[in-house]
């Protein structure tokens, strides 16, 4: 039996740090639905006033708010499609195949990790100006992915490993090929940690902001995090407009991780029990 | 029609060698049996066959084409992995049928979706789906046909994985150990029907165990392995009477056979103070005059009587001893003697045993400690050179 007090205190915590981690969005919302009168009042508004609720329809009037999300998901998901693409075969071969430098190369992947995106931007400048992929998303899908590749290579190599070599001799005996064995078999056990991983990938491309800044100038591809920060002026930063677009800017990502949410737990306790 | 030529197959993982110079003979419709203790190199002779691991030398023959070079799928010959290997994402027909799905496979099919149509289109089509019902009807899984692995027992897993092979309808069945995961009573049904399946389906079956059970009630021959050699090869009945050697004397068996030291004197076999008449059976030993030899001989042809009692009847002989442990084990109790004038063969491990294994019927009242006679029937006894371990035989010297 559970003591009731240690339960109370529990249960007290939980929403202390449910409070913590959800008053942010809660102001968000909030904000998106005050009056610019009521912006900077000394007593702030807790509770959302629906009647500003002309704030969403004025920011889709005056901004371009839904060509900056169509940009973002158009980066998220080709950097998602593109990074699980080609992590797979490398995750394959680092997982099964024994090779000169194999451990050198799972180093040197790892190692890209561990440079900031800031110190590669002019480098990736420099040469995206040569491959004419500067001002297109085309140039920033592959900046992200080259960033995302990596991480999910090992994530993927993590999960093959789990996966019973015997699966994959009964499929050679039964006549598939090596792809065959990949593309028919390996991929489709390991479905829960590729959809953990395409989380990944999503998000790095949807949240990212200094390539999209840095590498894409043309209004018409802007991305929804640089279209957002361009509202933070020196003089005045209209706040509500800024949180309306915010509010705009999560709930596509909320969704996507709400579809893919029950794969990502299976995927992420994968191979943690015997089974 | 499949006979199966192993001929001087080896393998060699570096400097380890697993599979030393193999030359087996495995005609059509025949069950053979791998028999070894874990580490013997049967598995891996199995994989050899399969396809699975490549071979170092030697070449293996299926009728009368050479398969050593080819890959698995072209071998025609189908495997039962001792974990099932089913495919997890694939409902049971799904995976009866994959080896279907397989031959009328294009490149195309790993697109998605259309690959998936594709796939469906040919598990649907009236050939694969008739011979995938009656695969299942005869394994009876008919009612878990869309089901998935992970919702089936040990068994109805077993049941997949043996569907999965019969419905290639394969020259050649090639099993690793396909019940060690099975709980004992499950085992002994899967045995009898793995048995049924071999002959209602025929072909020829390559069984691998360390089960000598499974092997003597399953296997029409039997290959006795041990550090990648083959110590015998021959149907289980010659196997059990004859060992070829010690090895194999002691691995077939419950309890094995009882290896009794000796020498053998004026065509007598002395036992410690006991002399034995040569029985006819092994008057061809009787050439190892003065040499140290072991006498084979099976628990179940020895005998208890009380301390003293008259034992040399024809061919046989009475021995005294000590009861040092009875066994009941239900319809025959097993009783440890320790001998009183003649001593064991050194086991595997080296330790000296010191005593032999009797099996008597029905439940015995002897107890530790009770002196007894043992009287041994010599009719079915064999004789090995202490030396060497191998079987003495007509005209064979022992070694130096």
């Amino acid at each position: 039996m559970t003591n009731p007090s240690s339960h109370a205190i529990r249960i007290a915590l939980i929403l202390i740090l449910l409070s913590l981690a959800t008053f942010p969005i809660y102001w968000m919302v909030v904000t998106s639905l005050t009056s610019s009168a009521n912006l900077f009042a000394d007593t702030p508004q807790m509770l959302p006033d629906p009647a500003q609720s002309f704030n969403y329809a004025d920011t889709f009037k005056h901004t371009g708010v839904l060509v900056w999300l169509k940009n973002s998901a158009i980066v998220a998901i080709g950097t998602m499609v593109l990074s699980i693409l080609l992590a797979i075969l490398p995750a394959y071969a680092l997982s099964r195949f024994k090779f000169r430098g194999k451990g050198g190369l799972g180093f040197v992947l790892f190692a890209t990790q561990m440079l900031p995106e800031a110190m590669l931007v002019v480098p990736l400048y420099a040469i995206f100006t040569n491959l004419a992929l500067l001002n297109t998303l085309g140039g920033l899908i592959l900046a992200n992915t080259a960033f995302t590749v990596p991480v999910i290579t090992w994530i993927l190599k993590g999960a093959i490993d789990g996966v019973p070599l015997e699966i994959e001799e009964a499929a050679r005996v039964d006549g598939c090929s090596r792809l065959g064995i990949v593309l028919q078999v390996v991929v489709p056990v390991v479905a829960p940690t590729l959809a953990a991983a395409s989380v990944i990938a999503f998000f790095h491309g949807w949240n990212e902001y200094v390539f999209a800044q840095t590498l894409v100038s043309s209004q018409e591809l802007r991305t929804a995090s640089v279209g957002l920060a361009s509202f933070v002026g020196e003089l005045s930063t209209p706040i509500h407009t800024v949180m309306a677009i915010g509010v705009m800017y999560t709930l596509p990502a909320v969704l996507f991780y709400l579809m893919v949410q029950r794969y990502v737990v299976a995927g992420m306790t994968a191979g943690s029990v015997k089974g | 029609m499949a006979s199966i030529k192993l001929q001087h197959v080896a393998k060699h993982f570096g400097t380890k060698v697993a599979i030393s110079d193999v030359d087996l003979d495995v005609n059509d419709g025949e069950f053979l049996v791998l028999l070894g203790p874990s580490g013997c190199g049967k598995s891996t002779l199995l994989r050899m066959l399969a396809g699975l691991e490549t071979v170092s030398s030697g070449e293996i023959h299926l009728n009368d084409r050479r398969v050593d070079q080819l890959p698995p799928s072209a071998r025609d010959m189908a495997f039962v992995f001792q974990s099932y290997a089913l495919y997890p994402h694939m409902s049971v027909r799904r995976n009866i049928a994959f080896p279907l799905i397989m031959r009328q496979f294009k490149w195309w099919f790993h697109i998605p979706l259309i690959g998936g149509w594709a796939k469906r289109r040919i598990e649907r089509s009236p050939e694969v789906a008739d011979l995938v019902e009656k695969t299942a009807r005869t394994l009876s899984l008919t009612e878990m046909l869309d089901r998935y692995p992970r919702t089936l027992s040990g068994g109805q897993r077993q049941r997949v994985a043996l569907g999965r092979a019969m419905v290639r309808q394969p020259e050649v069945f090639l099993m690793d150990e396909p019940l060690s995961n099975l709980d004992a009573k499950l085992r002994t049904a899967m045995r009898a029907e793995i048995t049924r399946l071999h002959q209602r389906v025929g072909g020829t079956f390559v069984y691998v165990t360390h089960d000598q059970v499974e092997a003597m009630t399953m296997g029409t021959r039997i290959a006795l392995m041990r550090d990648g050699v083959v110590q015998q090869f021959g149907t289980p009945r010659e196997i059990y009477t004859s060992p070829a050697n010690t090895y194999v004397a002691r691995f077939i068996g419950t309890p094995p056979m009882n290896l009794i030291e000796g020498r053998v004197e004026g065509g007598m076999i002395k036992l410690g103070e006991a002399s034995l008449p040569m029985p006819h059976g092994l008057a061809a030993a009787a050439h190892a005059a003065g040499e140290p030899i072991l006498l084979g001989i099976r628990p179940n042809a020895l005998t208890l009587g009380a301390a003293g009692a008259p034992g040399q009847l024809a061919g046989q002989v009475s021995l005294a001893g000590q009861v040092s442990l009875v066994e009941h084990v239900g319809a025959e109790s097993v009783v440890a003697v320790k001998l009183s004038h003649a001593s064991t063969a050194h086991d595997e491990e080296g330790a000296v045993p010191g005593e032999i294994m009797i099996t008597t019927q029905g439940y015995s009242d002897l107890e530790p400690g009770d002196q007894v006679s043992v009287v041994a029937d010599l009719s079915e006894a064999v004789l090995f050179s202490r030396a060497t371990g191998e079987r003495l035989r007509a005209g064979l010297a022992l070694a130096a």
